[in-house]
């Protein structure tokens, strides 16, 4: 039997930049987001190197949303659409071997694990594989009661700190 | 008054500290969530329109074109009759995983009880897949299949659930071959994985679905290396050579279970729930008698 696991991990990059413009000169800029990674093993450890991998977005399911490779290590980043919130699918094929994993996107967060299936078919048999998908922390924001209390919280602070320099002397 | 004013200031001061810590404990966790939103365009509703999923039966080349075993025997195929019954197609969310331990979270199902046997070499070798059966559905999305392998109660499978009728040949012996099986399965399966998706069907159009027989899994595949595992789980064709009686293999599951070594009937019966996939999709194998 074999496993394909592919591992959600979450990544944001930092506010946009871009250099002067120059002749000759290259103009590079980056865009935060948050990104899924998809690493895909067989259950004896064996990356699912140069693998198929179809992604598809909750909007269209029939035809993929992006399409690429695993590296050497059986991994796969890409970057959902955070305007697409819903589950998306990652196809994970190679040579008769596959698997395709659910993942819950939720606005610019992957929300939960997912389990996905792959080829093969019990115990007995050599090509099976399963899929599982486990959200790492990605940089997610305060909760809406978090954000009350932290704004109060400083509001308060701001009205003590007052009080302690307005105390009268003894 | 001086001790209020120091006290609040106390206050005041863990009152800043305070978000910081929430932040810390809270700043590096997913957002969790159970439900997914349904595709806009094809969502599931009972009331919505009809269209037709065909559900299809596919043993793929190797049953269409024959392939070479593990052990190197050239198989053909004649027939390879299979009896399918109470297939169930379901629109599931979350997505059915059939290796957790979890039921099908079915917002709708379509059924069709009645067993039907098909023949899985039928047409020549660029053949489609055989039809099973066409039922009236619900627009929506299909990401689950399950079904039973019966015995089938006429034709020219009858009692048995599967039927393997061909020739096999190595080094210029050619051994015709007829196994009938009399093992009764039952396959549930998650989503079509292949190259093409399957089961999204949408205002009354037609979608395909697709019950997958992977028979390399019980010959193995002289095309991938001796010790990839297809081969090295696989029963390949020696042990049924074996069995020939005047230049020819004829066995039934009973005799099967009589005539085949221990431990090649046990791996015989270990193969058997491998043997029903959707495309490249797992199934989970949920009903094994004999």
């Amino acid at each position: 039997m074999r496993r394909v696991i592919p591992i959600i991990l979450g990544c944001i990059g930092a506010a946009a930049g871009a250099a002067p413009a120059l002749a000759h000169g290259v103009v590079l800029n980056y865009q935060p987001a948050n990104s899924i990674a998809v690493e895909a093993t067989f259950d004896n450890g064996e990356p699912m190197a140069d693998a198929q991998v179809l992604v598809y977005s909750p909007e269209s399911p029939s035809e993929p949303w992006a399409e690429g490779t695993t590296d050497a290590q059986g991994r796969f980043l890409f970057s959902p659409d955070a305007s697409l919130p819903g589950t998306w699918e990652v196809s994970v094929r190679q040579a008769g071997h596959g698997g395709i994993v659910a993942i819950p996107v939720e606005g610019t967060s992957v929300a939960t694990t997912a389990e996905g299936s792959g080829s093969g078919g019990g115990e007995a048999t050599s090509n099976s594989e399963t899929m599982s998908a486990r959200p790492q922390a990605a940089t997610a924001g305060p909760s809406p009661v978090q954000q009350g209390i932290m704004v109060g919280s400083v509001i308060w602070g701001f009205i003590g700190t007052a009080l302690f320099f307005s105390r009268g002397k003894r | 008054m001086q001790e209020t004013v120091i006290r609040l200031a106390r206050a005041g001061l863990l009152a800043v500290l305070l978000p910081l810590t929430l932040q810390a404990c809270g700043g590096d966790s997913p957002t969790a969530t159970d439900t997914a939103s349904p595709d806009p365009q094809i969502a599931a509703s009972g009331t919505a329109g009809e269209g037709t999923l065909v559900v299809r039966a596919n043993g793929e080349d190797f049953v269409r074109q024959g392939f070479t075993t593990s052990d190197g025997w050239e198989m053909e195929f004649d027939n390879v009759y299979v009896t399918l019954a109470n297939v169930t197609a379901y629109q599931t969310d979350p997505p059915f995983d059939p290796q957790a331990t979890q039921e099908i979270n079915a917002q709708e199902t379509v059924s069709v009880s009645e067993p039907i046997t098909v023949d899985l070499a039928e047409g020549d070798e660029a053949a489609d897949p055989v039809m099973v059966a066409e039922v009236k559905a619900p627009e929506g999305r299909y990401n689950a299949l399950s079904w039973e392998m019966v015995a089938a109660p006429e034709g020219p499978a009858e009692g048995y659930s599967i039927v393997l009728q061909g020739t096999a040949t190595r080094d210029g012996q050619t051994l015709p071959f007829v196994l009938r099986l009399s093992e009764e399965l039952a396959f549930t399966c998650g989503d079509f994985v292949g190259d093409q998706r399957k089961g999204i069907l949408s205002g009354d159009d037609e979608a395909d679905l697709e019950a997958t027989f992977h028979f390399d899994h019980l010959f193995g595949d002289g095309e991938a290396p001796a010790d990839d595992e297809i081969n090295t789980g696989a029963l390949g064709f020696d042990p049924l050579a074996a069995l020939a009686e005047g230049g020819r293999v004829e066995a039934n599951s009973q005799q099967l279970s009589e005539r085949l070594a221990p431990a090649d009937y046990q791996k015989l019966l270990e193969i058997l729930p491998s043997l029903g996939h959707v495309g490249e999709g797992h199934c989970e194998e949920t009903n094994l008698t004999a």
